[in-house]
Formats: structure tokens, C-alpha cells, sequence
């Protein structure tokens, strides 16, 4: 800068930047910035995070919340794109999240402000953070196919597609590859570790495909959200379904004759991105960090039996070893369980999607 | 004719009268501005920037492969096929149902028009999503109508109402139902009382009368009442999604699949952008072979 | 077309009576018209004409009454069998159908060969001047041709009775004119009974063998056009046909009309009313020459000129008596009769013909 050659407009802007400067220490001493807007789901997942993290995460970070439903990341990529973003913080599944951030809708994490050194692994990538494992399971009308873990009650895929055995109405996932791929190769009798291997090659997803559309005409109704999985078995408007295991115990707390396996369940985890330019992305972040700490993630399995990301969190909890034991991250469950593979989505999804809509519309 | 005292009075006062008109020309263009503006900034811009936004593929480069991903894939084209039988299905039994209704409504005296007007418009004027949902508990495998008949035995296995084709028309022709008994109840209004008159004096039975006069000039009621649910149904989202299953893909759930899921915005606006020409051309389809003019301004 | 009066029906209507809420629309109205009659209803809106003519054609029913055609009691038989032809005010002609289809429409439901219908239908379209435009669709059509349209189509399947509605109330007056006449030869030819309804009392005039004046769902008088300008039975039909200026007359013993103490002309029947009045009609009432000689043949007036209106042929000349009455007279405006030379506030004197003089009982208001 010239000195010698200070104008008043110079003056100005130095007055200015001195100021601003001043203020935001000001604002971070204070940790008193403007409320941000933390975006979730409706249902029991939404509900069971307001009580176990965001709650008691604002009130002692001193971090005010704006509380909303109909998280997507879809609305993200629009807000992110038409320079209009109004989130600061948004749930997410792994996949989603991931393609979000390819599309560079996401901030990159801190890990200054964010610390995961104790995440299981494969929890977290750049862009987004795990706040909870969850499971895709089958789930069924306990009264119609008995008790899980019983005799005669269904414990594979192979029994979700086999109609002479279990005679009723089933559901799949509309309009979404993810998750729908697995479970078919699996009912052919292809080992968990050898999934993503055979769903590697066109072919591989081909069979698969063909494998659902044996299925179809047992296929009363397809669904769209996590509300709706649970939704459709109070109503017992179908008898076996696919969908996240949570739902299904919650659903089960409301009245809902229902019961799953972890028997050759995917393995996923739910997370939290921060949309590109967020207004207040530096709060969001603080708040992200808070969130992610094993205290509040130690509540979550009392509301959804889904487990935490961070390690130390099973540590700490006060839950019963029972609650323990349901989680989709217990160790004895993990073990059945077969891990969602990013990897896998990131180079297939585009093709496996198209073919499966394809299959859809027939 | 060439006297000068003649020219002066064709000439006396021109220029001003000249300017009073532009002036009076500029005016209206200056109140229809407003409208102007608007119509460009809710439709111009954005139709143009779907259009435009169908040549880009996911890394924002200009290409076609929004469009030829339409043509790879089966699935585009069967549910373009859905969305038009469904569109046409809903429209016919619009007609069906509404029809009789709108007649019935043209036939009882003005005074107690009103009340079962508000009978057809109350469902108009409460949510869209609560009555689509509302449909869903009386039609679902547990729900009201299943239940009920089954308690009285009507029917012994839960019927399909829900989850399917069934449904969905169900739902729709009854979200639908305003739309064509509106302008079909205005067009049955509007024929000459005095024409079924004519009708009867010259001999013709109330049946006669009926479908030789009546129906005939309630016509561009129907075209126009048809058109409307038409092309609302063409891209008509909630309710088939709810009722439908997810066994009835449209084309605008199918644009919601592709938005929500994989983010692609130009196979989206692709997507957009071919059921635009699509209705366009139906519409076009519709003008050839009715009078749409005539419908649509009132023309005689 | 080929036709006579054995053709045409007679139409009686006994005692009808039909009620809208409180008000008679129509109050015991019997009429019976002739088989071959052009006979008008002629009243003001809302008199009942309408209504009169719309239970004959079935399209109201009225609540006590009897309709007969011929010997035919046809009261509660549904329009569609009672076979007469009916031309509406606003001619309800079917939009979607071309002129030959609107014609042929009575004789379609009537199954009559495509020969024979064909032949009919232009047959009635050249009654009507209509040939050529058999292809026309209505929307093409003047008004007046639309009339015709409407006229072919109410006796193109021989109706033995026909039925009109104002039915030339929409068009202009130069035209409305040139179809009076026509209707009139349209029905000398056709034979066929007619009953048409106007409130246009010169129309009536114009065209009606006998004209029935309706009046609040009542009958006021029937008669020949002749009879009922000439003898107009009290004031509302004075009033509602033809001009009239009213003076009142009062009854005194020896049974003479008296106005203004001067005895003018006997009572013309046993009625013992006091209250009497003298219609004048503007045409009969002729201005004097200063000084004429008061004949005994006529009744004499003085007064002043209020109003002087030039009209062309006639001019309307405005007097106002020593009683305060206005009388009005239409002078004739040939150079004999001087009537450019009369100024208002002129005095002068009018008199009136006893023969042309109508006394109608009861007293002017």
C-alpha cells in the first residue's frame, strides 16, 4: 500500500477494515452470533435428534437454532447454485452427501473445530460428517411371519423374496438405487463380502435388476421416506418391507406389529454437510463440532436405535446393554452386517439408477 | 377541390391530433407494462432457462445427453406414455361423472345454485395433500371403504383401491372435478333456454332435446373443461405420488426422482422441457380438430 | 305451400289462471280464436301476453283453466305433442346447424323421407326468400334472415297452429315494417291460425284480423282493430292503442253528457255512472279558422298554444284548455291548413266530429 499517496478513500477503507475486523472479534468473543438454520428430517429421525443432540447442544454452546424439516440435498445443490443458500446445516444420507459434495455444494469440514480422531472408521469423508450408523433391514408383520430370531420367521433375503414361503404383500424403495441393489444380489445367494464385487460389472447389475423385477408383481407399494416405511406397517398396508431400522422400532413404540433382522442388513451411516457460503458457516461449524461430541451422541440410542459415530460415545452412555446391543454399530450386529460401499456408488450409481428406473416404470 | 381554403381544414389541427394519438397509444402501453414485465419475468425467463439449462450436462458443458439419455433408456418414454393415459383416463371420467353434475347444476333454479356450487368448490378450497391423504386412509388395504365393506360383508379380501392405477384416478378425477364442472356449468348457462323450447315445440322429446340440442351446444364446455384437467393432469405430482405407490411413475414424478436423488438439474429441465412441447402439441392436436377459439374467447 | 282453413284449428281458452307468487299473471282469461284468425295479443310488458302465449304452446302450466285445440282438450299434454309452430322472440334457432338443417330439424324427428324433407325445407326457405342460403350457418345471418330461418322452421312441417313471439321486437324499424306486411301474406297464404303477441300497438294495428288487449292477467277487450281504435271499451285501452287526449264529462239528469256546463253529447248506453270522459284522438280533433261558423255536428274547444312540434307530414300541436286540460291535435301540414303560422300562446279554437267523439265511462285521472 502507498502511503505517501493516502486519499481519503483510502483512509476510509482502512477505518473500515479495522472496524470490521474489531466487530468480528467482538462476535466470537461473545460466541453470540445469529441463530443458524440446522436442517433435518420429519418423523422419529428428526425427533430423536432434537432430544438427544441439538437441544441441549444450543443451549450449552450458547448457539441459537433455527429448527427445520425437509432436509434434502437436492435443495442444497439449488440453494448452493442460485446463490440463495439459507441452510447452515443439513442432514443427510451418506450418498447424498457425497454426491453433494462432488457437485461442490459443500464446505469443507474443519477438523480444528471438528474432531473425529475418534469416529469408527469410514464415518466421515471431507465434506461431511457421521452422526449416526444406521441399518437397511427387511422388516415384516410379526403377527403374519412370527417373532425375529424364532422359528419359521424370516432371517434373509432370500426369504423376503420368497413368496411361497412368506405369502404377502412387500415394498421397495421408489425412484432411489440406493440400497435396492444388495439385497437382490444377496437373495441369489452371493456371500455379503462378494456384493459389490458381482454388482462390479453391467451384467452383475443387470442380474440384480432382474432379480427385483421377479419380485415386482408382489410389490404392493413402493416408498419414498423413512416416514413412509414406518407409515405403511402401522397401517399394515404391506407385510414385509425394506427400510431403515430405527423407523421400525419407533414404529414398533407406536403400536406397529413389526420386527427386523440385522441378518444381512446394509450398513450406512446419516451425516451433516455445511451448504457452500452458508450464511453463518463459522457457527454452523462450532455447532457441527458440539453435535459430534460423544455426550449428546451417547443420548441418541434412548430415542432411535441408531448408533453413534463417535467411539468414545459408547463409552460414556448410561443406555442399557439391551439398547446397546440393538444398534446397527454393535460390534455382534456388525459382524452380520454388510458395509455400504461409497466407492461403489460413486462409479455406478448413475447407470444402476437409470436402469432401475427403468425397471420401475414397466 | 385544389382550393387552398379546403386544404387548410384538411390540414387545420393534424399535428396535434397525430400527437394526441400517439400519446394515447403510449399510455396503454405504459399500463400494460406492468404485465408485460411480469409475464416475461414468471414465464419468459424461466422457461428459457430450463431450455437452456436441458443442453448442459453435470459438469455445466453444452451437450445433448439429457436427450439422448431419453432415447437410451426406456423408461422416459413409458412414462410419457403413463403420464398421457392417466391425463387421458382422469379426463374422460371427469367427464363421465361431471357431466351429470354440471347438467344437474345448469338445470335447478339460480337461488340454490349456490349451495351445491359450494359443494363441488369446498373440496377446492381446503389442501390439496389433506384430501390426497384423506383418500389415502378411506382407500388403503386397512382403510375406511376396505374395513367398512368387509365388516358387512361386501367383499371378503381387501379390494386395490389405493397404491395403483385405482388410486390414483380416483384421487385425481376427484382433485380434477372443479376444473372441468366450472367452465362446462358456465358454458350449460349460457344455451338459450329458448332452444330446447324450440326444440320440444317442434316435436322433439325431452331426450330428443336433450342429446340433439343440448349436448351438442354444451360442447365447447366439455373441450374446455377437458382441456384444462388435461393439461393440469399432464403435470400433476402430488396426488399420484401419494396414491399411486410409486406403481404410477408421471413424468413430474419422475423429474422429482431425478432432482432429488441425483441433483441432475439438466436431465430434469430435459425432462420439463419435452412434456412442454408435448402438451404444446397436444394442444395443437386439440385446435386442428375442435374449434379452440371459439372455446377459448368465445368467438361465434 | 298449399293450405286452407280446414287446415287450421280453432284455439279456446277457458278461465286460465296462473299465479306467480301473489300476482295473477294471468285471471280467468277466456279467448277463443278463430281457425284461421290472426288474432294479437297486445298488452304492455308484463300484462300476461307472454305467459297466455306460452301455456297455449305447453311451455307453462297454468294453475286452472282449459285449453282446447278444435275439440281437443290439450291442457296437460306436453309440448312436443301438441304439433303447433312456435317463432321465439329471440328467434332460439339452433347454433350448431346450418339454415337447411334448422329447417329440416321438425321434419327429421317426424321421420319423413330425405326426399320429401329435402323438398319441404327448400319449399319453406323459398316461402321466406331464403333459397340459397340453405348452407349458410346461422351464424352468417342477418337478423332478419335469421327471423326468416325461424319462420321456415315453425311451419315448414305444416303446424295447424302457429305461434309467434314479439317476433320481430329485434330488428330495425325499416325492416321490422317490410316483415309486417310480409307476415301478413305469409298468413294469408299458409291459412293457418295464428296467435301472435306484441306490446307494439301499430304492429297489432298493422297486421291482426282481431286483437285481444291484455291488461294486469286480464282481457281489456277483443275485437277487430277497427273496433278497438275506434271504440276503445275504457281508458286503459284508449290509452295503450292510438294517441288520446282525455276530457272528463259529467252525467246530468236528462241523461246528456256535460262539459263545462255545455251539453255535448247523449249517454251512449244504460249505464247510470256520474263520471264520464270524452277521448279524443290527436287526428280527429281539427284546429278552426278564426271566426269559423260552430256547427251543431261537432264539439268546440277554446284555448292556447303550450307546444308546437313539426314532424313532417303532420305536426303536433299542443292546447291547453280554459280547465287546465291539455288536449293535443296532429294538424295536417299542407299550405291550406296553415300551420306554420301558429305561435305558441296563440289562441285558437279545436273542434271534434260527434261521430269521431268516444265517451268511455268512468272519470279521467
Amino acid at each position: 500500500m502507498n502511503f505517501n499517496l493516502s486519499t481519503k478513500r483510502s483512509q476510509k477503507t482502512l477505518l473500515g477494515a479495522v472496524s470490521a475486523a474489531a466487530l468480528s472479534v467482538l462476535a466470537i468473543g461473545q460466541a453470540h452470533a445469529d441463530p443458524i438454520t440446522v436442517v433435518s428430517w420429519g418423523g422419529s429421525y428428526g425427533k430423536a435428534q432434537d432430544a438427544a443432540l441439538f437441544t441441549d447442544a444450543s443451549k450449552n454452546s450458547g448457539i441459537e437454532i433455527n429448527r427445520e424439516s425437509g432436509a434434502s440435498m437436492s435443495k442444497v445443490v439449488l440453494q448452493v447454485e442460485s446463490n440463495a443458500v439459507t441452510w447452515d446445516l443439513v442432514v443427510s444420507g451418506s450418498g447424498s452427501c457425497a454426491a453433494a459434495a462432488a457437485k461442490g455444494a459443500l464446505e469443507k469440514i474443519d477438523f480444528n473445530v471438528v474432531d473425529v480422531s475418534n469416529f469408527l472408521p469410514n464415518t466421515y469423508t471431507d465434506y461431511c460428517v457421521g452422526s449416526d450408523v444406521f441399518a437397511t433391514v427387511f422388516a415384516w408383520n410379526t403377527d403374519k411371519y412370527g417373532v425375529p430370531g424364532t422359528a419359521g420367521a424370516p432371517n434373509s433375503w432370500a426369504d423376503f423374496w420368497d413368496v411361497e414361503k412368506f405369502p404377502g404383500t412387500r415394498s421397495y424403495r421408489l425412484n432411489n438405487v440406493d440400497g435396492a441393489l444388495e439385497p437382490a444380489v444377496m437373495a441369489m445367494g452371493v456371500a455379503p463380502e462378494d456384493v459389490y464385487d458381482f454388482l462390479s460389472t453391467e451384467d452383475g447389475i443387470k442380474k440384480a435388476i432382474d432379480k427385483i423385477r421377479e419380485l415386482k408383481p408382489h410389490i404392493a407399494v413402493y416408498w419414498k421416506s423413512g416416514a413412509m416405511q414406518a407409515q405403511l406397517m402401522k397401517d399394515q398396508e404391506v407385510d414385509m418391507i425394506t427400510g431403515w431400522n430405527g423407523r421400525f422400532d419407533n414404529a414398533k413404540k407406536d403400536g406397529a406389529v413389526v420386527g427386523y433382522t440385522f441378518n444381512q442388513a446394509l450398513r450406512d451411516y446419516d451425516g451433516f454437510g455445511i451448504p457452500k457460503g452458508a450464511p453463518n458457516k463459522d457457527t454452523a461449524m462450532k455447532f457441527l463440532g458440539e453435535v459430534s461430541k460423544a455426550k449428546y451422541q451417547a443420548n441418541l440410542p434412548f430415542h432411535i436405535t441408531y448408533g453413534p459415530t463417535n467411539r468414545e460415545a459408547y463409552e460414556v452412555t448410561t443406555a442399557p446393554k439391551e439398547l446397546l446391543e440393538a444398534l446397527p454399530s454393535h460390534p455382534n450386529n456388525v459382524s452380520k452386517m454388510l458395509a455400504v460401499s461409497l466407492d461403489w456408488y460413486a462409479k455406478n450409481r448413475e447407470k444402476a439408477q437409470e436402469m432401475y428406473m427403468e425397471l420401475l416404470s414397466e | 377541390m385544389a382550393s387552398p381554403e379546403i386544404n387548410k381544414i384538411e390540414h387545420l389541427n393534424a399535428d396535434k391530433l397525430l400527437a394526441a394519438e400517439r400519446h394515447e397509444n403510449l399510455t396503454i402501453f405504459a399500463l400494460s407494462l406492468p404485465a408485460l414485465i411480469a409475464v416475461l419475468v414468471v414465464i419468459v425467463i424461466p422457461v428459457g432457462w430450463l431450455f437452456s439449462l436441458s443442453f448442459l450436462d453435470s459438469s455445466g458443458q453444452l451437450s445433448l445427453v439429457n436427450y439422448q439419455k431419453m432415447i437410451e433408456y426406456k423408461s422416459y418414454a413409458r412414462v410419457f406414455k403413463t403420464t398421457f393415459n392417466v391425463s387421458i383416463l382422469t379426463t374422460l371420467l371427469c367427464i363421465l361423472i361431471g357431466y351429470p353434475l354440471a347438467y344437474f347444476l345448469s338445470q335447478i333454479p339460480r337461488r340454490y345454485v349456490g349451495f351445491f356450487m359450494l359443494t363441488v368448490l369446498l373440496p377446492f378450497w381446503t389442501s390439496l395433500l389433506v384430501r390426497t391423504y384423506a383418500w389415502l386412509v378411506m382407500l388403503q388395504r386397512n382403510g375406511l371403504i376396505n374395513n367398512f365393506a368387509i365388516d358387512l360383508g361386501l367383499w371378503d379380501t381387501p379390494l386395490k383401491l389405493a397404491h395403483n392405477l385405482n388410486g390414483t384416478l380416483i384421487g385425481m378425477v376427484h382433485i380434477m372435478l372443479p376444473f372441468l364442472i366450472l367452465p362446462l356449468y358456465a358454458a350449460m348457462r349460457r344455451i338459450d333456454p329458448h332452444a330446447l323450447q324450440a326444440a320440444a315445440n317442434l316435436g322433439a322429446t325431452p331426450v330428443q332435446a336433450f342429446w340433439q340440442i343440448f349436448v351438442p351446444l354444451s360442447l365447447p364446455g366439455v373441450v374446455a373443461g377437458s382441456l384444462i384437467v388435461f393439461v393440469l393432469c399432464l403435470g400433476f405430482y402430488v396426488t399420484p405420488a401419494v396414491l399411486g405407490g410409486g406403481r404410477v411413475i408421471l413424468v413430474s414424478m419422475q423429474i422429482t426422482a431425478i432432482l432429488e436423488d441425483q441433483f441432475n438439474w439438466g436431465a430434469a429441465s430435459a425432462l420439463g422441457v419435452v412434456l412442454l412441447v408435448l402438451t404444446f402439441a397436444a394442444l395443437f392436436l386439440a385446435s386442428r380438430f375442435l374449434k379452440l377459439d371459439e372455446v377459448m374467447f368465445g368467438k361465434r | 305451400m298449399t293450405s286452407n282453413a280446414s287446415a287450421s284449428l280453432t284455439i279456446s281458452v277457458t278461465e286460465l289462471t296462473k299465479k306467480y307468487g301473489r300476482v295473477f299473471a294471468l285471471n280467468a282469461v277466456s279467448i277463443d280464436v278463430r281457425a284461421g284468425e290472426f288474432l294479437t295479443l297486445l298488452g304492455p310488458s308484463g300484462s300476461g301476453k307472454t305467459t297466455l302465449l306460452m301455456a297455449i304452446a305447453g311451455f307453462n302450466r297454468p294453475d286452472s283453466g282449459r285449453i282446447c285445440f278444435a275439440d281437443e282438450d290439450i291442457t296437460v299434454l306436453p309440448p312436443h305433442k301438441r304439433g303447433v309452430g312456435m317463432v321465439f322472440q329471440n328467434y332460439a334457432l339452433f347454433p350448431h346447424m346450418s339454415v337447411f338443417e334448422n329447417v329440416a330439424f321438425p321434419l327429421k324427428l317426424r321421420k319423413i323421407s330425405a326426399e320429401e324433407k329435402h323438398h319441404r325445407v327448400m319449399e319453406a326457405l323459398k316461402t321466406v326468400q331464403l333459397s340459397g342460403y340453405a348452407e349458410r350457418g346461422i351464424d352468417q345471418l342477418s337478423g332478419g334472415q335469421r327471423q326468416r330461418v325461424a319462420l321456415a322452421r315453425a311451419f315448414v312441417f305444416g303446424p295447424k297452429i302457429l305461434l309467434m313471439d314479439e317476433p320481430l321486437s329485434a330488428l330495425d324499424k325499416k325492416l321490422r315494417e317490410e316483415m309486417q306486411i310480409e307476415l301478413k301474406q305469409l298468413h294469408r297464404q299458409l291459412g293457418v291460425t295464428t296467435v301472435y303477441v306484441t306490446h307494439d300497438q301499430r304492429e297489432a294495428l298493422t297486421m291482426s284480423d282481431r286483437i285481444a288487449v291484455i291488461n294486469e292477467g286480464e282481457l281489456a277487450q277483443i275485437g277487430t282493430p277497427r273496433e278497438i281504435y275506434n271504440r276503445p271499451a275504457n281508458q286503459f285501452v284508449a290509452s295503450f292503442i292510438g294517441e288520446s287526449s282525455f276530457i272528463p264529462l259529467h252525467r246530468n239528469d236528462s241523461g246528456q253528457l256535460v262539459h263545462e256546463s255545455v251539453a255535448v253529447l247523449p249517454v251512449p248506453n244504460e249505464e247510470t255512472g256520474k263520471e264520464w270522459s270524452l277521448v279524443i284522438r290527436p287526428e280527429r280533433l281539427l284546429l278552426e279558422k278564426p271566426k269559423a261558423k260552430r256547427t251543431n255536428g261537432k264539439i268546440f274547444f277554446d284555448g292556447v298554444i303550450t307546444e308546437l312540434v313539426y314532424q313532417g307530414e303532420t305536426a303536433i300541436v299542443m292546447i291547453e284548455l280554459g280547465n287546465g286540460k291539455i288536449v293535443t291535435s296532429r294538424a295536417n301540414t299542407r299550405a291550406g291548413d296553415d300551420v306554420d303560422s301558429l305561435e305558441l300562446g296563440q289562441k285558437v279554437s279545436v273542434s271534434i266530429d260527434k261521430n269521431d267523439a268516444i265517451v268511455i265511462p268512468g272519470g279521467t285521472k
